[in-house]
């Protein structure tokens, strides 16, 4: 039976643990589901290159870009690919804004250099080491916005998948809308309509066999489109930790000038020069004097 | 004498004391950090369209930055440029980066802090920077950015357990040019800049950030160091604004000569009797 003094000092010990836990510091709330998001999306992550199929960056990887990705686009949008691809094949630019370093938007910006995922409950941000800049995807649950400023990045909401039930979510779903344009799939101006009504459905997740492989699922809903198309876009990871994460400056290799409805090249001495066989040169109605 | 009851309720006390504080050390890891979230907007007491590294003072001469005679001859002649017309010292006039420190001047900063990286979101196209507070060590090599290498280290001043300052310095070498301002406020040609800030939050009004930046350069004849502070954004779901320089920029420069285009997209000059654009490799139009 227990003594008086016993009881005592087990009340007491009781007492000093109620204590401590009261006594924790503050500070942000590491929420206790903090332990429920992924801890394996860390590090560099950069795409998945079909170097047999393609170089630079495509919707579809596994597939050359422009004609060659099948996109399911309708009769107009076709003619403005072939214009584009005929403009280009003729020294201009096409319909590819990143040329003249205006900002791709999405899709494309899911297709340059290196990626990384910071998730906190609220927010999983998606930092790009290209041109445009970083995504957030609203994941705290809120409704979409009465009136969004429109964006070439979109505005995304998602929500966590716990998809084999062991407690910690894996899957991350979101759909962005809201866009400006104009912008295109890839380098050869493979269109997306220019009403900028897109909405694109992505799953974001680590591959089950491969840690070090992540995908992006994701379908486009778009009016350039006869239906909506899917591509399962890839990452390797690079390395989990970085030493120095790269900068990119489109205007530091950027030579295009776009003046009215031509574009030019830019030379090293600041020179214009023309892309096209009998180019006319830039409209200098506005000058005094006659050129040098 | 103790009975083995109490023995055991003593043990348990104490075993659950310790599993919360273990559990709670894994949670005070997280539970280290201060609550920086939210949007941040540049307050500029000074009142001025444009904005210098002191939002006190007005940009160019009245930041009243310590330069050397050279650079204030830079900053002067910067000015003259661009009172007749060009662009001066400013290479975000090209959308060029701004880099450090004119990036820490834009608008809408997100503070996203995780044990090892503080990130700041930026609203210009310069839009981001990590500030390593993992424990590294400056790396042997550093490849030349706009940005530079930050490296930090968190700091708990009021000994309660939770990290109130963040200290960073950021290394170069840098890229340049960079300027503090649009005026052309100049940092030295040779890119060997130095800054250190503490970031904290005000101690009479938790919504009010500090980031005091210490600037080393070598066009100042002695170090220089600002307070900027940034109000937090009460709107819980605020608009993240998006900057891209290239979607607005109107000027080109060709040779040493800059332009505008303007609506049409026709080239008109800056300048009274500024000479046209030098054409000689197009084909003259047939007469």
């Amino acid at each position: 039976m227990a003594n008086r003094r016993s009881s005592g000092v087990a009340a007491a010990a009781l007492a000093c643990a109620l204590a401590m836990t009261v006594m924790m510091p503050g500070g942000f709330a590491a929420a206790a589901d903090d332990g429920k998001y992924p801890t394996n999306w860390k590090g560099e992550w950069t795409r998945v290159v079909h170097r047999e199929v393609e170089v630079q960056g495509a919707f579809d990887q596994t597939k050359p870009w422009g004609l060659g990705q099948d996109a399911p686009l309708t009769p107009e949008y076709r003619k403005v690919l072939a214009d584009s691809m005929a403009d280009q094949a003729n020294g201009g630019l096409g319909n590819y804004p990143t040329s003249r370093c205006l900002p791709s938007g999405m899709p494309r910006i899911m297709t340059f250099g290196t990626q990384e995922y910071v998730i906190t409950p609220q927010t999983t941000y998606i930092l790009l080491s290209g041109s445009d800049h970083l995504r957030r995807i609203f994941t705290d649950g809120r409704d979409w916005p009465k009136n969004p400023q429109p964006t070439y990045g979109g505005y995304s909401i998602g929500r966590w998948i716990d998809q084999d039930g062991d407690g910690r979510y894996d899957t991350l779903e979101s759909e962005t809308r809201y866009f400006k344009g104009p912008r295109a799939f890839d380098a050869s101006g493979l269109p997306l309509a220019f009403d900028n009504q897109s909405v694109f459905k992505e799953r974001f997740f680590v591959d089950k066999t491969n840690p070090d492989v992540f995908h992006v699922l994701t379908t486009v809903i778009d009016s350039a489109l006869t239906r909506p198309w899917t591509s399962d876009r890839q990452y390797m990871r690079v390395a989990e930790k970085v030493v120095q994460w790269p900068e990119t400056w489109c205007q530091e290799g950027n030579h295009n000038i776009v003046i009215g409805k031509e574009n030019y090249l830019l030379r090293s001495d600041g020179l214009l020069m023309p892309t096209k066989r009998n180019q006319k040169p830039p409209d200098l109605r506005y000058f005094k004097q006659p050129q040098p | 004498m103790w009975d083995r009851q109490s023995i055991h309720a003593i043990a348990f006390a104490l075993a659950a004391a310790l599993a919360m504080k273990v559990g709670g050390a894994a949670a005070a890891d997280g539970a280290k950090y201060p609550d920086w979230k939210g949007q941040w907007v540049p307050v500029n007491t000074a009142g001025a369209a444009v904005r210098g590294l002191d939002p006190t003072k007005p940009a160019g001469p009245g930041q009243q930055a310590p330069l050397t005679p050279e650079y204030q001859k830079i900053l002067q002649d910067s000015m003259a440029v661009q009172a007749n017309g060009g662009l001066g010292n400013d290479p975000t006039a090209q959308c060029y980066a701004a880099g450090m420190p004119r990036m820490m001047s834009y608008e809408a900063q997100e503070y996203v802090v995780t044990p090892e990286v503080t990130y700041i979101l930026l609203g210009g196209d310069d839009n981001l920077r990590r500030i390593q507070t993992d424990g590294r060590d400056w790396p042997a090599k550093i490849e030349p950015t706009y940005q530079g290498y930050p490296i930090g280290h968190w700091i708990d001043t009021h000994g309660d357990g939770v990290y109130d300052v963040l200290e960073a310095e950021t290394r170069g070498p840098f890229k340049g040019p960079r300027a503090y301002d649009p005026t052309g406020l100049p940092l030295h040609l040779d890119n060997q800049s130095a800054f250190k800030e503490r970031f904290f939050i005000d101690k009479a009004d938790g919504n009010l950030l500090h980031d005091v930046i210490t600037v080393l350069d070598h066009a100042l004849t002695q170090p220089w160091t600002v307070d900027k502070t940034f109000r937090r954004n009460a709107e819980p779901q605020p608009d993240w604004p998006e900057y891209y320089c290239h979607v607005t920029n109107h000027n080109i420069v060709l040779g040493k000569e800059n332009y505008l285009l303007n609506e049409d997209g026709v080239l008109t000059p800056t300048r009274k009797d500024q000479p046209p654009p030098d054409l000689r490799y197009f084909k003259p139009a047939p007469k």
